[in-house]
């Protein structure tokens, strides 16, 4: 065995290149100069473009489609409706099981939410499409929408979420000092800044689609079950993506309507869902409803927690977001419950919004926990480190690492929190009252297989290939400084190649386990690559080295040299031109020795080989705490953050620049939960009346202050192969209690249902 | 978008004729008309360019009056010093206004132009009950979603908000615009539902705004343009209001004050009730506050809009502390 | 009667029958789109295109011209992310109409850099500023970012804030956004 010497010297720029370094992205200089190619603008001969007809009620029965003005409008090449688009076979869904129906047609007949797709037309022109859309005439028999959670019965209950230790009503009755309260969140939406949309290309049975995908594997193993073809007939194009948040790692309806039109047109179809339409045609996060009770002694020692939460779900599909996730593990308590139920309601099927589950679970223990504070007179702070889990409550195993008190620490000292005046409604700045709140989050370690395949080609360069998908994340940067360091070459020699189906296969980039999957992979892929490329240098008659009394090499810089610094030393295109080699690839995973290629392939093509964050002896998750500032005008009720100051465990950063931005994304998205985003539903007609983004407020820059992070994790051996911990959905958890939290101490209100507009305040 | 005719005009004659044409509607920024073009509210057969009209675009400031040519662009209104100087909320009321780039394409005569953001109005295909697009089909806001909707001269018909700022601040200065044969003062220019809901301003076919007209004033250079929203910019107004204010020379006598409101009305909404109140009388806060309550008189909400009943008066009365705290 | 149906010519007289397709006067019958021959200017190139009337200068960069950098977030001028320079003056192409601008001088993110690739100090900035994540209202915001300077509008943080706001970013890089336009501003005074 050979062992490598991958120390770098000790230069500014190998630290800034290096795993860990503040290295710029990658993918940077295409990005800012219009040359980065989305995926759905790549140019095709004979692109043809289809545009959707959406339902215009929530419930009832298509009877009728009128197309024949659309049939004859200029450019038209087919209209496309429930009895004329190909049927497809139905596909199974992302944890792999088998579809519960045979057939699948993404064109409704039976309406079931407003906004789902009854028609498509496909033209020569985007504007044709368009304006022959408008032509098309649905008529239908309409029957009551069941539209927002109040409407329904209790729902059903979700068994699987349920969580008990202790006699949690019985304490709670028991408990010397009581709250309980209702917290409600309402429809969010993930809004990526680029639409959904695709280009689809049939070429014979083989199938070429241009999507932005945080799933090219999952997707096409589901374009590939809709068409009957074979998985490698699909191939899934996503060089960037333009946002996703959860939103963009399923094949969707409008995804098997351009598919269809594409395979019966035989050209070319791409199809952009419109901005409105991008509000209607996947789901956002699922409206909650929470009610959090926690009883403790006047010490403020948490004796028990009760805690039943309900999400709204679609009349035809399931979607559960898991409330009680946060609410069981924060804080000690010796006795819980958490039980959760689901209500169904004519909406699109919600979906994943960044850290479905965490995000509101925590909006509803952070605020609950801050008002048992104030109940008791005791700092907001102090009473979260009074309640302080030194290990998971509920499954009773020590934590990997969990940096939260060093968090809170951090946090408070940078924002000065002792500077605080307890009493609600007691600082001020004029006629802004002055609120300051603190918040705590957490996001579980979602543990994946992944493979990677690393080439070191003739010239000494460095090929990175991978099926995952850099949504803005990192992952090209961050890969490319896995290698470079492993490999021991400048960051500039290596190209990372990602978001092609035809790669190195990826599980889904969700649940903020990509980083962590990936570098792990082309760690194990680039010390393959280096082994054999050393082992031939010392081995191979050929090269310089052969015969030296070395058992290995050292690479620094991309120059490769005897470790004592005898003999030569030359750079690795040198050296692979001496050894007659165009390149040495090697594909290296974390997949368990003896999986089958039927479980590596559902590894990579379903969620359902993720690793327990629970599993072995740890419980793993990151960690992190928010203090917020706001100032709330005393007559107009609007909030505005003034000042963020967060403190996160993410264990070990591969890129604290890249990092960074990302917590500050979260952050950022966490204000606009607390104060402005809402998808308001007009009950009359079950239908999202504010589905743009003039309407449905995302913040804009002048919302945002700016934000401190600070780093508090230490590297995680149980995490990860490299020891960091999940990113990208942290940041947003407990954003919107700290902020509800502080405009309580601001004005003595408490604001149990977000967002926290001003007509709530005045 | 239905297809349309495109047509330039390099004169205000040749536009004039033009507009004459069954379904035709003059484009200048394109803000409003492409926009409603997309979401199938305008359907227009030709579209009349009159952006490239020369000797439109002009800004003519002094202490007596202002004339801004129809085709000048928010943005240039907003940043030219004499406006900032004379007329501070006409500017005010300007760069509060949608975004720097909107600014820069939206027109003085087309901001005027501007249609209700009424997201009923803005989805016939969704909606097809409205009495603004299709006269006597209805209105789909009454009972609907209405927390952007008007509380002041709303009807039966329509409750839709009138959305800008810079006609706010038109309206409280008395300014003028010019439509060529005619001149109107723009309380008047602006129409508020009724019955007819589907006539916003008074002009006729044919006829195309030239240039607005503002008169000077002692009020008019103590003013400013208070905008509140739920997010901090790009976005329209919850409340908002206009206030010019004259103290006499003791510094706190007011001598004349102008109040107009946006956000809240059909149509720019000139408070004269409340500064009737205040003529005269002393600066204070609790006398503002009193005064600026008579604003609402005759409000009327349909539910989610309740709180603009309490938030005007509070935009009025800020407004007014705020000018009275600046020399 | 006179007219052409070339954009940039003046119609004198309507028609007697009223009817008036792209400056030709029809017997009424089924209106019959005309497409315009334009000449559009776009970082200093004259591109030649056949297009209808209602073809929005975005679409017209995106799918006929294949300047892709120029993105479509909302189609409705509620975004930023489709923000061009038209007479050096940032605007929204997507409420733009190509025949709008023929005679005008655009620019996009594609023109922004020197010839010999140098980068534009907003872009060097926005690199070093970690600007963005997913890139996709990227080159608008640069495109915005470049012009709130040329205006005189980065004065402070505040001013940038607000004069960036036309540009949303969901992947929430506005401090790093407001950082980059502060560093670039400075550059270009200095």
């Amino acid at each position: 065995m050979t062992v490598h010497d991958m120390k770098h010297a000790a230069s500014d720029s190998a630290r800034l290149e290096a795993v860990g370094g503040r290295l710029s992205r990658v993918d940077g200089p295409a990005k800012i100069t219009g040359k980065a190619h989305y995926a759905f603008e790549q140019q095709l001969e004979g692109l043809t473009h289809a545009v959707l007809v959406s339902a215009t009620i929530a419930a009832g029965k298509v009877i009728g489609i009128d197309t024949r003005a659309a049939e004859t409008a200029p450019g038209v090449l087919a209209v496309l409706t429930p009895d004329t688009i190909m049927v497809l076979k139905g596909a199974s869904d992302w944890l792999g099981n088998p579809p519960a129906q045979p057939t699948y047609n993404p064109l409704a007949r039976e309406v079931t939410f407003s906004g789902q797709h009854i028609a498509a037309v496909v033209a020569e022109t985007f504007e044709q499409a368009v304006a022959a859309a408008a032509l098309v005439k649905v008529s239908y028999d309409e029957t009551p929408a069941i539209v927002d959670l109040s409407d329904g019965t209790d729902g059903i209950p979700i068994e699987a979420m349920t969580k008990e230790w202790g006699n949690a009503e019985a304490a709670f009755a028991a408990a010397p000092v009581r709250v309980c309260a209702a917290y409600n969140t309402p429809r969010e939406f993930q809004a990526a800044m680029e639409p959904h949309g695709l280009i689809a290309r049939w070429q014979g049975d083989e199938l070429t689609i241009w999507e932005p995908s945080q799933w090219v594997d999952g997707m096409a193993r589901t374009y590939a079950e809709w068409f009957g073809v074979p998985f490698e007939n699909v191939r899934l194009v996503s060089p960037y993506i333009g946002g996703g948040f959860g939103s963009k790692a399923l094949a969707l309806a409008h995804s098997a309507v351009a598919a269809a039109a594409a395979k019966m047109l035989g050209r070319p179809v791409k199809l952009v869902l419109n901005r409105p339409q991008n509000f209607t045609s996947y789901g956002g996060r699922a409206a909650t409803r929470q009610t959090v009770a926690i009883g403790a002694d006047k010490a403020g020692r948490i004796q028990s927690i009760v805690h039943r939460g309900v999400n709204e779900t679609a009349v035809d599909g399931m979607w559960v977001e898991p409330l009680g996730s946060v609410t069981a593990i924060m804080y000690a308590t010796p006795n819980f419950s958490s039980k959760q139920n689901v209500v169904r309601v004519n909406t699109v099927v919600p979906g994943a919004k960044r850290a479905p589950g965490e995000n509101p679970s925590a909006f509803g223990i952070e605020c609950a926990i801050d008002e048992l504070a104030y109940e008791l007179g005791i700092d907001p702070l102090e009473m979260r480190l009074i309640n302080y889990a030194e290990q998971d409550p509920q499954v009773k195993k020590p934590w990997s690492t969990r940096q939260l008190r060093e968090a809170f620490a951090a946090g408070a000292e940078a924002f000065g929190w002792a500077k605080r005046s307890p009493a609600p409604h007691s600082m001020r700045d004029g006629r802004q009252l002055v609120g300051w709140g603190v918040a705590a989050g957490t996001y579980p370690v979602r543990r994946a297989y992944g493979e990677a395949m690393v080439k070191i080609l003739a010239d000494g360069s460095v090929e990175v290939e991978s099926s995952s998908i850099d949504m803005g994340q990192g992952t090209y940067t961050i890969l490319a400084q896995t290698a470079a360091e492993t490999l021991g070459v400048p960051v500039e020699q290596v190209t990372v190649k990602l978001g092609d189906s035809l790669l190195a296969r990826a599980g889904v980039t969700g649940g903020s386990r990509l980083a962590g999957v990936m570098t792990g992979a082309v760690y194990k892929a680039a010390s393959q690559a280096l082994d054999e490329l050393v082992g031939l240098a010392l081995s191979d008659p050929r090269s310089p080295f052969h015969g030296l009394q070395a058992n290995t090499l050292a690479v620094k810089d991309g120059r490769i040299a005897s470790p004592r610094g005898e003999g030569p030393e030359l750079s690795i295109a040198e050296l692979m031109g001496m050894l007659g080699r165009e390149r040495i690839e090697a594909k290296g995973d974390t997949v368990p020795a003896g999986f089958t290629p039927e479980q590596r392939y559902n590894n990579y093509t379903t969620i359902a080989m993720a690793l327990p964050h629970t599993e072995g002896d740890y419980s793993r998750h990151s960690w992190c705490a928010h203090f917020v500032e706001v100032r709330v005008d005393e007559d107009f009720g609007t909030v505005r953050v003034s000042r963020v100051v967060s403190a996160l465990d993410s264990g070990r950063l591969y890129n604290p620049k890249l990092a960074e931005s990302q917590w500050k994304g979260g952050i950022i998205m966490g204000i606009g939960q607390a104060l402005l985003e809402e998808g308001i539903v007009d009950r009359r007609h079950g239908r999202i009346v504010n589905g743009n983004f003039a309407d449905y407020m995302l913040p804009t820059n002048a919302d945002i202050p700016d934000i401190q992070t600070i780093s508090v994790g230490i590297p995680d051996p149980h995490s990860s192969a490299l020891g960091g911990k999940g990113v990208g959905e942290l940041g947003i958890v407990g954003v919107a209690p700290a902020i509800a939290n502080a405009v309580f101490h601001a004005t003595g209100k408490r604001v149990r249902d977000l967002p926290i507009t001003l007509e709530k305040l005045i | 978008m239905r297809d349309f005719s495109y047509l330039r005009a390099d004169s205000v004659e040749a536009a004039r004729n033009a507009a004459a044409l069954p379904g035709a509607m003059l484009l200048a920024g394109g803000t409003t008309l492409v926009d409603l073009a997309k979401c199938g509210v305008a359907e227009p057969s030709t579209v009349i360019d009159v952006s490239h009209i020369e000797g439109l675009n002009a800004i003519d400031v002094n202490s007596d009056r202002a004339i801004i040519g129809a085709l000048a662009k928010m943005s240039h209104v907003a940043d030219h010093a004499a406006v900032k100087s004379q007329f501070p909320a006409v500017s005010e009321a300007l760069w509060q206004a949608a975004s720097a780039q909107l600014r820069n394409m939206a027109t003085i005569g087309g901001n005027l132009m501007q249609r209700t953001r009424c997201p009923y109005f803005r989805d016939p295909a969704n909606f097809p009950a409205c009495n603004k697009r299709a006269p006597g089909s209805g209105c789909s806001a009454i009972g609907g979603i209405t927390r952007g909707h008007a509380v002041l001269g709303t009807s039966e018909a329509c409750i839709a908000t009138y959305p800008g700022d810079l006609a706010i601040a038109l309206v409280a200065f008395d300014a003028e615009v010019d439509l060529g044969e005619r001149r109107l003062k723009i309380e008047d220019f602006f129409l508020a539902p009724g019955a007819t809901a589907e006539q916003e301003h008074d002009i006729r076919p044919g006829e195309i705004i030239t240039a607005i007209e503002i008169p000077g004033s002692a009020a008019a250079r103590r003013s400013t343009y208070l905008k509140v929203r739920d997010r901090q910019s790009y976005e329209f107004a919850a409340a908002s209001a206009a206030i010019g204010l004259e103290l006499e020379a003791d510094g706190r006598t007011i001598r004349d004050i102008r109040v107009a409101l946006g956000g809240v009305a059909t149509k720019p909404w000139r408070a004269r009730s409340v500064e009737d109140a205040l003529k005269g009388k002393a600066l204070d806060e609790a006398s503002v506050r009193k005064a600026s309550e008579l604003a609402m008189e005759g409000a009327v909400d349909h539910g989610a809009n309740h709180y603009k009943i309490a938030l005007a008066p509070r935009v009025i009365a800020r407004a007014i502390l705020k000018l009275g705290e600046t020399a | 009667m006179t007219s052409q149906t070339h954009a940039g010519q003046t119609i004198i007289d309507p028609p007697e029958d009223g009817q008036f397709r792209n400056g030709q006067a029809t017997n009424g019958s089924t209106p019959s789109p005309t497409t315009l021959s334009l000449h559009l200017t776009i970082n200093g190139q004259t591109h030649a295109l056949e297009v209808e009337p209602r073809v929005t200068l975005l679409d017209a960069l995106r799918e006929r011209l294949h300047l892709t950098g120029t993105k479509k977030g909302c189609d409705q001028g509620q975004c930023g992310a489709c923000t061009v320079h038209v007479d050096g003056e940032r605007v929204l192409a997507c409420l733009t109409l190509a025949a709008q601008v023929e005679g005008r001088s655009v620019t996009t993110i594609e023109g922004l850099a020197g010839e010999d690739g140098t980068l534009n100090a907003v872009q060097a900035a926005f690199l070093e500023q970690d600007a963005f994540q997913c890139g996709y209202c990227t080159p608008g915001q640069i495109m915005s970012a470049v012009a709130c300077i040329r205006e005189g509008h980065a004065g402070s943080d505040e001013e940038i804030r607000e004069y960036m706001a036309g540009n949303l970013c969901r992947c929430g890089a506005y401090p790093h956004i407001v950082a980059a336009v502060r560093q670039a501003a400075q550059e270009l005074r200095s």
